[in-house]
This record gives C-alpha cells, sequence and structure tokens, in this order.
C-alpha cells in the first residue's frame, strides 16, 4: 500500500523525524495558509513535480488561483483530494536516503546519495548499508562523512535510527526521503516522502489511509482487451496470460481465484469481468490440486446460470476428479476443452470472427 | 549423500486446522510417515489416528522429528516457524501464504545461526515421487523418475509435473520454493542438489518476474550445473509496479522483467520457452 506524502510525513513526525511546517487544504476547507507558499498536490503517483503539481506561491493574490490550478491538475490519470501546504524552506543541499528490504540479503537496507532530488534516478555510485544488526553510530558516523557533513554526525545518528524504528513499527516496505534537506539554518528536513507498507500486515495496524491495500489477485492489464482470463495460482494466472498473449488475444486481466474455487468467488469474478466493453470470451484455465475439478465445475455451472449474457466460456480443467468434472459441464451444455491451446484457438475464432 | 527431503518422521504444526488436517492424510496417504502434530492447547486430541500435541518440543519427548510441515495461519506463522527452529528440526516447510515480510525477515535472521534449513514460505512444499510427500503437491499427478523440477509457483509446478507425467517423463525431485519476496531455500541449494544427485538427468526451472534470484541462479547455472536446464518464467506482459497474486511477483526494474531473466538463463545455457506449453514440447 503506498502513502500519500502528507500520510508518509505524518508517520516520519511521529518517529521524531523533522518535517516541514504543514496544513492540509481541502477543497471546502477555508482555512488558507500564509505566503510564501508551497502547494504540493497529494496524488499517488510518482513525476508530480514535472507535471506541474507544485508551485510555489509568492504573493497573496496568487493563492486562490493555484489552489484552483492544482485541484483541476490531473496528473498520470490522478486528481488530488487534498493539497499540502507546506512551509518554504532555504535549501542549501538537497540529500537523499531510502530505506527497503533487500531481497537478494533478505534484510533491510540503507541506501544515501549526495545528490538528492527529481533526477535522483540518474545517480550512479548509491551507497549502500545493510541494517542487519545495524550499529546506528558507526553508520551514522560513516553516512555524515559521505554527505560530508560531520558537523552533522549526531543529527544523522539520530535520523536514521528513527527512520529503521519508523520502518520497523510501521511494517514498510519502502522509506524513501527525497529530497532530504540541508537549509541553509543548518537543520536536515524530509522535503518529500514516499512511504510502502506491507498489505500482509494489515492485520496489525489501525490503518486509515486514502489508499486501501490493493487486490494483488484481480489485476487489471488492458481496459480494452478483448479475452478475459481466470485460473489459480499466481503462477499459473500469469502464464495463462503469457499465453494469451501468444496466441494474438489482448487479455483484460489477470485472475488468480486461489484454491477455493466456489461459486462465490466466480460470480464475483464473472461481475468484474463483464464491466470490460470488449470482451469477448472468457478462457478458464484450472489445474486442480488441492482443489476439485468438480466443484469448479459445479462453482462455474452455479455462476453462468446467474449471469445472463456472460461471454462465451473456454475452460480448461485438469487434474483432481477431472473426469467428474467433464460430465457436470457437458451435462449443461458446456464444452471443455483438452488443453489451454485448444481454449485459445477457439477464443480467437470468437474475436477475429 | 542424505536427503533432507526423505520424509522420515515427519510433523504437522498445525494439524487441527482444515488445511492441515487434511493434507496430512494426504501425506500419509502418499507414504510419508507423519508421526504426530501440533496445535497450542488441543494435545490429547487425534487428527485421522494422528496424535496432537500442544508444542513441537513435546512431540521430540516421544519422537525424533526430521521434517515439520507449517499450515498455521499467516498472524501465526512466524511463532511456529521459530518455534521449529528453537526445536532445531532439520528441514522446516511452511505452506502459509501471507506472512508479513518483517516476520519473515526476524526468521531469517534466526536462521543465521540455526542448522535447520527453511523451504517457504508460500510454497507448496517437496515431493520426491514413490519416496514422500511434505506437503500438498498432488501425488497422484506425478511418476517417479529421474527429472527434478524447482519452481516459484505451486499450480504451476503442478501443470510442469502432470505434463512430464503425461509424456512418461518421471521425477526424482519436485520442489517449490514459494513466492514470497523472503524466504528460505533458493534456486541455488535445490540446483546443487539436483546437480549432485547422480539419479538426476533433467533439470527444470521455473521463475517468475520480480526480484533478482534467476538471474543468480543463471550464473550458477553457467558456472556448475553440467546436466541439462530448461526453464520458463511466468509473467512476460506483467504491467509493472503491479503485484501479480504472490507478494514477490512485482516487477520492479526492467532487470526483473520475464524477457531479461529468460534471455539471462538462455544465455547460461538453459533451454527456455515463452510458454509452459513450449517448454513442456522441448523436453524429451
Amino acid at each position: 500500500m503506498k502513502l500519500l506524502e502528507h500520510e508518509a510525513k505524518t508517520l516520519l513526525a511521529a518517529a521524531n523525524i523533522p518535517i516541514p511546517a504543514s496544513l492540509l487544504v481541502t477543497k471546502y476547507n477555508p482555512v488558507l495558509p500564509e505566503v510564501p507558499i508551497v502547494l504540493k498536490s497529494q496524488v499517488p503517483t510518482g513525476g508530480r513535480g514535472k507535471a506541474g503539481g507544485i508551485i510555489v506561491v509568492e504573493e497573496i493574490n496568487n493563492l486562490q488561483p493555484s489552489i484552483q490550478a492544482l485541484f483541476d491538475l490531473e496528473i498520470k490519470g490522478f486528481t488530488p483530494k487534498t493539497l499540502l501546504a507546506e512551509e518554504k524552506l532555504n535549501i542549501a543541499k538537497e540529500l537523499y536516503i531510502s530505506l527497503l528490504i533487500d531481497r537478494a540479503s533478505s534484510a533491510v537496507q540503507l541506501i544515501a546519495h549526495i545528490n538528492g532530488g527529481i533526477e535522483v534516478e540518474d545517480n550512479k555510485n548509491f551507497k549502500t548499508w545493510s541494517l542487519n544488526n545495524p550499529n546506528f553510530d558507526v553508520i551514522g558516523q560513516e553516512l555524515a562523512d559521505y554527505y560530508q557533513l560531520p558537523g552533522q554526525t549526531f543529527v544523522i545518528q539520530d535520523l536514521i535510527q528513527n527512520l529503521y524504528k519508523c520502518f520497523i513499527k510501521n511494517d514498510a516496505t519502502l522509506i524513501e526521503i527525497n529530497p532530504l534537506i540541508l537549509t541553509t539554518n543548518g537543520n536536515l528536513i524530509a522535503g518529500d516522502c514516499k512511504i510502502t507498507l506491507d498489505d500482509a500486515a494489515a492485520f496489525r495496524h489501525d490503518w486509515n489511509f486514502e489508499d486501501k491495500p490493493a487486490e494483488a489477485n484481480f489485476v487489471t492489464i488492458n481496459p480494452t482487451g478483448n479475452i478475459a482470463t481466470i485460473a489459480n495460482g499466481a503462477g499459473l494466472a500469469m502464464a495463462t496470460v503469457d499465453a494469451a498473449f501468444e496466441a494474438g488475444l489482448q487479455p483484460a486481466n489477470f485472475l488468480d481465484i486461489g484454491g477455493g474455487a466456489n461459486t462465490e468467488t466466480l460470480l464475483k469474478a464473472f461481475n468484474r469481468i463483464v464491466q470490460y466493453q470488449n470482451v469477448q470470451a472468457i478462457i478458464i484455465n484450472i489445474f486442480a490440486g488441492i482443489t476439485r475439478a468438480d466443484e469448479v465445475a459445479k462453482a462455474i455451472v452455479a455462476a453462468k446460470e446467474q449471469i445472463p449474457h456472460l461471454p462465451p466460456l473456454f475452460i480448461r480443467l485438469a487434474g483432481t476428479n477431472h473426469d467428474a468434472a467433464v460430465k457436470i459441464l457437458t451435462d449443461k451444455g458446456i464444452v471443455i476443452m483438452p488443453n489451454l491451446q485448444a481454449c485459445l484457438v477457439a477464443a480467437k475464432e470468437v474475436v477475429h470472427g | 549423500m542424505v536427503n533432507i527431503f526423505q520424509g522420515e518422521n515427519v510433523m504437522v504444526q498445525g494439524i487441527t486446522g482444515a488445511h492441515g488436517s487434511f493434507q496430512a492424510k494426504a501425506m500419509q496417504a502418499a507414504g510419508t510417515n507423519v508421526v504426530a502434530g501440533t496445535t497450542p492447547g488441543k494435545a490429547g486430541q487425534q487428527v485421522d489416528g494422528i496424535k496432537v500435541y500442544d508444542t513441537v518440543k513435546d512431540i521430540q519427548k516421544d519422537y525424533t522429528v526430521n521434517t515439520t510441515v507449517i499450515f498455521v495461519p499467516a498472524r501465526f506463522a512466524k511463532a511456529a516457524i521459530l518455534e521449529a527452529i528453537e526445536a532445531q528440526v532439520p528441514l522446516i516447510i511452511c505452506i502459509t501464504e501471507g506472512i508479513p515480510v518483517h516476520d519473515m525477515l526476524i526468521v531469517r535472521k534466526r536462521l543465521q545461526t540455526s542448522s535447520s534449513t527453511l523451504l517457504g514460505p508460500n510454497s507448496p512444499g517437496a515431493l520426491l515421487p514413490g519416496v514422500s510427500k511434505l506437503g500438498i503437491i498432488p501425488a497422484t499427478m506425478s511418476l517417479p523418475g529421474n527429472a527434478a523440477i524447482v519452481s516459484r509457483s505451486g499450480t504451476l509446478t503442478y501443470e510442469t509435473m502432470a505434463g512430464l507425467t503425461e509424456k512418461g517423463i518421471g521425477q526424482k525431485y519436485v520442489i517449490g520454493i514459494g513466492g514470497d519476496v523472503i524466504h528460505g531455500m533458493g534456486y541455488i541449494e535445490c540446483l546443487q542438489l539436483f546437480q549432485a544427485d547422480p539419479d538426476v538427468d533433467t533439470i527444470i526451472l521455473i521463475g517468475e518476474i520480480g526480484g533478482q534470484d534467476e538471474i543468480v541462479a543463471a550464473d550458477f547455472i553457467q558456472k556448475c550445473i553440467t546436466k541439462p536446464v530448461f526453464a520458463y518464467i511466468a509473467g512476460h506482459h506483467a504491467p509493472e509496479g503491479v503485484q501479480l497474486g504472490h507478494a514477490g511477483a512485482i516487477l520492479g526494474s526492467d532487470a526483473e522483467s520475464a524477457s531479461a531473466k529468460t534471455e539471462k538463463l538462455s544465455d547460461a545455457g538453459a533451454i527456455t520457452a515463452t510458454s509452459i506449453t513450449e517448454l513442456l514440447n522441448k523436453i524429451v
């Protein structure tokens, strides 16, 4: 789950990491900030600055029009529900710092660069530290030296320790502060911040953010695609999408219905699929391991009967209790295909006439 | 060489749950010696004749346990794995899906100072057809033989295995390493096992988008594997930055894409395909 900037900064502030003084502006909030002020569109996407989503307002006359302009500005398909109004900082230097989970070392990693800001992706030679059994005094010292801020050693030691605590406490998988601003007064302040939280840990938190845990099992790939796919298991679902593309079809979605393929899950899947305007065929690819093919077949029949204008189904159903499944489906006049390839060929005939 | 997947004296953590009880029975039916299981607070009960204990250590008073298979819900899985590590169970297989990644970081840290091997989580386990079934891979679709499969996916593993069986190609090992970001055993350990086992004549590697594991595996194949390797990476048309089912299946950079991984494996000498059907056609 990705947090908006103001949500991320609330978590930073709670962990004693300095953030700019700020005010949240909603469309109906009559409280206006004082100028000069930085207005930042709160959209769940990157590249906001380059898209014009950040405005520095110096004159009071420009405040209301700037607020209006930002609420109207669509950035990569998103319009903001809120704006963050922040104090304008006097910047001496922009640095980069982030914490993430490094898959290769199975540990939290700290990444830093002396040049932060919007061009950070062009940087080379990021400095990294593993935070497996971290000694923050040592790492903080090294980081301060790297940032060429030896006078800030104590501050940086505290900063990374607080960042790490924030990361652990919130079940984060990414905290990125870019830029980490050194002000002309010598303060280190989080200029912008991205935080991603682990959806799997939602059960132990009282999360109430604008973004909700993403639905990983149903993903739209192309809303104007000409076929829909249903499979069980993430790998098989990906493989089904791959095979459909290979066959020259345009899959609208990825769907892993998991181990418990019952009438309810299929009904839900069908109901979402019929919302895709151009879908003309549905490929169902089930390999019954723990699942039983006959139960999936029953569920398909029951769900199909409840949705009148369902596109034709092309079903491949292998594994446990396959023979019983074939009987259930053929009794209802639903054809079961010998393999996925046959489903794709049949679907192509429907799509391309 | 002692085969850790031999399946002697197996226990099940979470044996009274729906999955635990069903799968314990299926493991027994496939010839695995399931000696006992745990569910805290349910000691003294029985599940299809298998004795239930409160803790792993209680079982160890009566049996020498070689393997534990974990089916407990995600929120209790960290405690279950740590309990098995604490009890020094040699092989710990975790089937549970959806364990918080920070919990797995703690588990990985504990494993550094332990002699236990972890397979999973979010893994279907390991199947040695005709020998042992440690997890949920359907034994009925397997055939004893000399191929070895290692995979990050569950159903795709079954699909590959059943496809081989259909062609009359038997398997010595079918191992799912699991689809999570932080996990135990990986491709390298499995490839080492397959290379060292004289029975294995063909290796099949099934990967996914996300992470660098298949890239590292490709380097290893180039340097250390002399047996033929067949490989398929799922997710050639995955959208960037979106999780596809498995927690680990999220496309970060181009280097984590299915095409980049396929190319790397191909360069390393593996025979690759862009669909499972194509891969199965190439294996003879």
